[in-house]
């Protein structure tokens, strides 16, 4: 049994009685809809208290429970129901259109209890000239979810109440209020649903969106936004209506015709572009609600889409991309991981070989080594982030493994540089079999190893480019990644087919063999960061693990290179014997996986560990926030971090301007994290903002190189 | 009681203008201008029968405001004084104020010349001038959709701000205070010669009443 009050609606009392009633125009005008009200109110089988209404009603409100009694403890729905005058329409919450408030419930609860938000039926378009509304015409069911405290005992009732407030416009719009209650019992078993409420609320439900199982993307020009939903199993010719109500004003114009067209491959829309340009840079959140004609009537249903950028001036944005891609693969080759690997492999090659011919078949051979290895791994990760991963560019270092692996990787190539053993025709051999098929795969695998050693170096240029890429269709991504692969093999490339171009390079002797033996040593400190990330992803165990695994790397290359002299069934055994050891070097990097460090709340170096609710939070207490997002095997962020986060300066100007420092670690894979770096048009770190005081203000995107000036400025500008 | 029906009969012919005229001609009804470009040039009939263009401004700073005496956002900003306040500020300092009223003839805000010239009055408003648009052709060129809406032009005749008055959406007087000025930091940043820091803002309050 429910005991549900049905309040008259009054006008908001925090208005003055001259905010709008004081002219007799409108008062006139809604005295004939007074008869209109009256009527509705009748029909509806209102109670008789209905002849004491101001002449002002024109929303009825009550609240239904979907059960006819509560348990303590549980979560159970109730809504707020509206009946409005005809005519007259109250909004959608999520978006209420160009003009419009949408209804909210002050809550006055009973201990214990949380009521959560109104969960918003799809709404219907509602125009007015060159404005849209959206919103709800005659009646409209805000369910709403309820926790019931666990402190409440079985026989008594319970009071949820509330204060609820709308604006409800025809061609003229008025705020109105009522209080609002619903009686309860409490009951210990499983309560009957409520003959009045249940079906009530059932449908209601039933007009929630539910989330689009669709990709959808979007292409901006300067006039329109065209959106793509790739609606598979839709019959087009069932199709009767298709509207797309954007969560959020700004991306399109909400008034403007939507041209629909329907393919069996999906659902294209374009309309105007809306007024605000930067919303298009990000991902269009919005409900498309398709009207199919069935046998017999119509269905409606509701799809909760994101749509992600799929920048469109296709060419345009695709040249740029392609060109910030390949300056930053050109990058990529003084990073300090893949610098020595081409160093001496250039010198070898460029010095030694005979035919132009050989030189540049090598030449191509690393570059192809290169594309293809970019290919995999951009393949890779556009096939796993299809399948609904939050991960982005440098993904495979966020598992302890890859990063165990690289650093096995990297020291044998370190290993072979020392001279501690040769590999003949391979990375460091010269002359004669240079020309042989090893050759040439030696150059291959050369290409690869760059691309492993060149992931963790995010070099400036590339953040935009991959993080345009991974939002593109796969060829367009493939195409970025390619370039960014081409910039990384270009030098060495343009040295073997360029042949006038080895002039500048200084005559062969004694000192490449010193170079060879100097160049080691970069890929030793590459080798000892390698192992720090480690120890930030599984911690001490993991460290344990990779370097048991370097010992047995350095065994393997040791009794490799004494046993090329011995006699051949000695060196039978040893090549078994370092093949196990290499086995049992790769095998200990899953071991390293098994532990985890736990994330501290508030990290040693003073920064705040992220959350996009600590964020919220301190915006709205009014802070400025800056946020730096990074990840231990990011060498870019750690130089960053070393030459202007933590300087004196720095830490004092972010003092002065008090402002609060969050620290999105992404050394981890991490969702939260990647749908920030996303929402930035990023794939990849570093990332900085400044978020101002303000909570309205937009943040400043700081760039990649970070210098202590240009964070000081930043900050200066608070 | 004939007045009743005469006004239910405008009201019920402006309904099918709306419907026919959004069917007929799509384009023009959402040609919401773009900021950084030039603001479409128009020409409309003040409240002394004058026709006042912008083509006439040229070297000064203009600014738009949609306008409806009888809406609740309106009123916030007219009861409070704090549109009048910035009118003044905004005059003083040699800027063009035009406030615009585009609600067609039996809908709310509609004012002939000599209400209009009440209004400012009793207000103690301080507009430049008060241009009437009972057609709504202002209104339309100007993507206008709500009251009050606002528009900056820089002394080029260039569009530097469309949007919001402030960042309070509500009709609450408390919540002039306090509030962040999109129109002020947009006249004092055209002023300086600096751009817009948010050239546009969703803007908020009563649709206006087109015909």
């Amino acid at each position: 049994m429910v005991h549900r009050n049905r309040q008259p609606s009054r006008r908001r009392g925090s208005l003055p009685a001259s905010a709008v009633w004081d002219n007799v125009e409108l008062m006139r005008r809604l005295c004939a809809k007074l008869v209109i009200a009256l009527a509705l109110v009748l029909a509806a089988g209102a109670p008789a208290r209905a002849a004491t209404v101001p002449p002002t009603r024109l929303v009825a409100v009550e609240l239904l429970s979907e059960t006819g009694a509560v348990r303590p403890g549980e979560t159970f729905w109730i809504a707020l129901r509206q009946q409005i005058t005809p005519g007259w329409h109250t909004y959608w919450g999520v978006n209420p259109g160009d003009a419009g408030v949408p209804t909210r419930i002050e809550w006055a609860l009973p201990a214990g209890f949380t009521a959560g938000e109104i969960s918003w039926p799809y709404p219907s378009r509602i125009p007015a000239g060159i404005a849209m509304s959206y919103g709800y015409e005659a009646e409209v069911v805000l369910p709403i979810p309820v926790t019931v405290s666990q402190d409440v005992t079985p026989g008594t009732t319970i009071a949820l109440r509330g204060q609820a407030s709308w604006l409800v416009c025809e061609k003229i719009c008025i705020p109105e209020e009522a209080p609002v209650a619903l009686s309860l019992p409490v009951a210990a078993d499983t309560p009957r649903p409520d003959p009045v409420g249940a079906p009530l609320i059932g449908a209601a439900r039933r007009r929630l969106p539910v989330p689009s199982p669709w990709p959808a993307s979007f292409s901006a020009t300067r006039e329109t936004v065209t959106l793509t939903v790739a609606t598979r199993d839709l019959a087009p010719e069932r199709v009767a209506e298709v509207w797309f109500y954007p969560a959020k004003w700004g991306a399109i114009e909400h008034a403007a015709p939507q041209r629909v067209s329907l393919t069996p491959k999906g659902i294209t829309l374009e309309v105007k572009r809306g007024q605000l340009a930067e919303a298009t840079a990000a991902p269009i959140d919005g409900v498309l609600i398709v009207t199919e004609r069935l046998d017999g009537g119509v269905a409606r249903q509701a799809f909760a889409l994101r749509a992600e950028p799929r920048s469109s001036v296709s060419a345009l944005a695709l040249a740029h991309a392609m060109a910030l891609a390949l300056a930053g693969g050109l990058v990529l080759n003084l990073m300090p991981c893949v610098l020595p690997v081409l160093s001496v492999k250039t010198l070898t090659l460029v010095n030694h070989a005979g035919g132009r011919a050989v030189l540049r078949r090598h030449g191509l051979a690393y570059a192809f080594g290169v594309l293809a290895s970019f290919a995999v791994v951009a393949g890779a990760l556009l096939t796993l982030r299809a399948g609904g991963e939050q991960i982005g560019w440098g993904f495979q270092l966020q598992s302890p493994v890859v990063v165990t692996l690289l650093a096995d990787v990297l020291f044998t190539v370190a290993l072979s540089l020392s001279g501690v053993f040769v590999v003949s025709g391979r990375f460091a051999g010269a002359g004669q079999s240079l020309a042989g098929r090893a050759g040439y795969a030696g150059s291959f695998f050369t290409g690869a190893l760059a691309t492993v050693a060149a992931t963790p170096c995010t070099a400036p240029f590339m953040g935009a480019a991959v993080g345009y890429a991974v939002t593109q269709p796969w060829p367009t991504a493939l195409l970025v990644f390619e370039a960014l692969a081409l910039g990384l093999a270009l030098p060495f490339l343009l040295l073997t087919l360029i042949p006038a171009w080895r002039r500048f390079l200084p005559r062969p002797g004694r000192w490449m063999e010193r170079l060879q033996q100097a160049l080691a040593f970069p890929l030793y400190a590459s080798v000892a960061w390698l192992l720090w990330v480690v120890s930030q992803q599984a911690g001490s165990s993991g460290v344990a693990a990779a370097m048991a695994g370097l010992v047995l790397i350095g065994l393997a290359a040791w009794l490799y290179q004494v046993s090329r002299e011995a006699r051949p069934s000695w060196r039978r055994i040893a090549t078994a014997a370092v093949a196990m050891l290499a086995l049992g070097a790769v095998v200990l990097g899953p071991v390293t996986s098994g532990g985890s460090s736990a994330q501290p709340t508030t990290r040693a170096d003073g920064w705040e560990a992220f959350s996009t609710a600590r964020l919220a939070e301190l915006r709205a207490a009014g802070r400025p926030v800056f946020v730096n997002v990074t990840a231990a095997w990011c060498l870019t962020c750690l130089v960053n971090e070393r030459v202007a986060l933590r300087s004196p300066a720095v830490a004092e100007a972010l003092a002065r301007k008090s402002v609060a420092t969050l620290k999105a670690d992404w050394t981890k894979r991490d969702p939260a994290i990647t749908r920030v770096l996303g929402s930035f048009g990023r794939n990849g770190v570093p990332l900085y903002l400044l978020y101002p005081g303000r909570a309205a203000g937009e943040p400043e995107v700081l760039p990649q190189i970070l210098s202590e000036g240009a964070v000081i400025d930043a900050l200066g500008k608070l | 009681m004939s007045d009743l029906s005469r006004r239910a009969f405008l009201a019920g012919t402006s309904l099918v203008v709306v419907a026919k005229s959004s069917l007929a001609i799509p384009s023009v009804a959402w040609s919401a201008p773009k900021t950084g470009v030039a603001a479409p040039v128009f020409t409309a009939t003040d409240t002394g029968g004058k026709a006042v263009s912008l083509g006439d401004q040229h070297g000064k700073i203009v600014v738009l405001e949609w306008t409806n005496h009888d809406c609740p956002y309106v009123r916030k900003h007219y009861d409070t004084g704090n549109m009048q306040a910035l009118q003044k500020e905004a005059t003083g300092h040699g800027v063009v104020w035009l406030t615009i009223i585009s609600s067609a003839p039996g809908t709310q805000g509609y004012v002939n010349p000599r209400e209009a010239d009440e209004l400012t009055t009793t207000r103690k408003a301080a507009p430049t001038a008060v241009l009437l648009d009972p057609t709504g052709v202002v209104g339309k060129m100007y993507g206008a959709t709500n009251t009050p809406h606002m528009y900056v032009i820089d002394k080029a005749g260039t569009l530097m701000y469309a949007g919001a008055i402030d960042d309070r959406p509500t009709t609450r007087r408390g919540d002039v205070q306090g509030a962040h000025n999109y129109v002020r930091e947009a006249l004092q940043a055209v002023a300086a010669g600096q751009p817009v820091k948010m050239p546009v803002t969703r803007a908020y309050g009563c649709t206006v009443k087109y015909a």
